[in-house]
């Protein structure tokens, strides 16, 4: 019974990880994004450079991703 | 929920669009070299910076002149008109409602054309389509010809009532000098109601408006000075929501027998600080002082452009460099067609 609880907990632990970190990566690509569409609209030429931005916020959530794994296998 | 209104401003996405617009507008080297050009180079210049499509497009029915002052005012209708698309919510309320002040210069262009009996092709020249008005809505404006439908036509488009007083003493008077002041008046009345100042960007909006509405009045009085005109007469003209300037010391100004004295009177408030360097200090001419005033603007807007950049801040930024581009680019046209000496023509540039 207390290793299903443990398991359950840990469970729980990389769920909140990586969720957050979700929500948390999205919100702060959300004003990139935007103004990454913004600039290519005004010139389509930079859309490489834009979406290296845009994608910068998401990095966040391989740090969720990280301590999920680590909470499943290393814990 | 992809309604205009009603709905959260996308800041990020028109602040990104106008700052990539504001890094194609001239510079200062590029007046400097204009300042040296015909007026066919100069047309020939302002192609090949931004203006190419307009310049194109007006190219069949315009020449000259004519054609860089048309394709320049076309050019900053479609930038505006784009900024105006691009923005949502409270932002799109804020640009629309700064936006109106062209929607007004178009009625004042139709009733002042069909008063001096100029015809629709005349007026149509004059119109600048940047405000709220498309340019079908302003054909309908055109193709009436009382002034009493014109007005209710105007009324019905952007739901101005023009109060009875007004308009009857317009009539009585054939003065359109009336709808003109209120015209004004509502219009920063309304755009002081629309922006809200719930944040500091919002703010800073409000003070750049009521800087201005300053700048406006003061301008009156003094241009109303050269005319004679002092006292309580001018106070009719001044428009209400000024930051520095209230009832009281628009009364005082305006009481002032000169223009250098009410230039020293003015010596109490903020904006006099800035605008003295650019005034004569023995002969202070009305021109200097609207000069200075117009550079001090620009300055104002310098001063907070970098600041806040996801708010309403870059856009109005970008609007009033825009503006200001087009009136230099037609400045140094017109100087450079008159013959003017290069250095009269560089103290009328606001850069």
């Amino acid at each position: 019974m207390a290793i299903e609880t443990e398991a359950g907990l840990i469970a729980i632990g990389a769920g909140l990880a990586v969720g957050l970190a979700g929500i948390g990566s999205g919100l702060g690509e959300k004003d990139a994004a935007a103004a990454a569409i913004g600039a290519i609209t005004e010139d389509p030429s930079v859309f490489g450079r834009a979406l290296i931005f845009v994608v910068l916020p998401e990095t966040i959530v391989i740090f969720g991703l990280v301590i999920a794994i680590m909470a499943f296998f290393v814990l | 929920m992809f309604g205009r209104k009603g709905k959260s401003s996308n800041y990020a996405y028109t602040a990104a669009r106008v700052k990539a617009k504001k890094a194609h507008l001239l510079a200062e080297d590029d007046y400097s070299k204009m300042l040296m050009m015909t007026p066919q180079e100069i047309s020939r210049y302002i192609s090949e910076a931004g203006y190419t499509k307009e310049m194109t497009d007006l190219a069949n029915r315009e020449s000259g002149l004519n054609l860089l002052e048309h394709a320049t005012y076309a050019n900053m209708a479609n930038v505006f008109g784009s900024i105006l698309l691009a923005s949502t919510g409270g932002l799109y309320d804020m640009v629309s409602a700064y936006l109106t002040k062209w929607d007004n210069w178009n009625l004042k262009v139709v009733l002042r054309g069909k008063s001096y009996g100029l015809d629709a092709d005349g007026i149509r020249e004059d119109l600048v389509p940047a405000g709220i008005l498309g340019a079908e809505s302003l054909e309908k404006l055109v193709s009436l010809e009382a002034d009493d439908d014109i007005l209710a036509a105007f009324g019905r488009m952007t739901h101005i009532t023009f109060p009875q007083d007004v308009l009857a003493a317009y009539k009585a008077r054939s003065n359109l000098a009336e709808i003109e002041d209120y015209l004004d008046k509502r219009y920063y009345a309304h755009l002081l109601e629309v922006i809200r100042p719930t944040d500091r960007p919002s703010l800073i909006f409000r003070d750049y408006v009521a800087k201005e509405v300053d700048i406006r009045n003061f301008e009156t009085i003094l241009k109303l000075k050269l005319d004679g005109v002092r006292g309580e007469p001018v106070m009719k003209y001044i428009i209400p929501g000024g930051k520095q300037i209230d009832a009281k010391l628009a009364l005082q100004l305006a009481s002032a027998e000169t223009v250098e004295e009410a230039l020293s009177e003015i010596a109490q408030i903020g904006f006099y600080e800035d605008i003295k360097d650019s005034l004569d200090p023995k002969a202070a001419t009305i021109r200097e002082a609207v000069m200075g005033m117009r550079k001090y603007e620009m300055r104002q807007a310098k001063k907070f452009s970098h600041l806040y950049p996801l708010s309403v801040i870059p856009v109005l930024d970008y609007m009033i460099h825009k503006e200001n581009e087009v009136n230099n680019i037609r400045a140094v046209a017109r100087g450079a067609e008159s013959g003017l000496d290069r250095d009269v023509v560089k103290g009328l540039l606001v850069i």
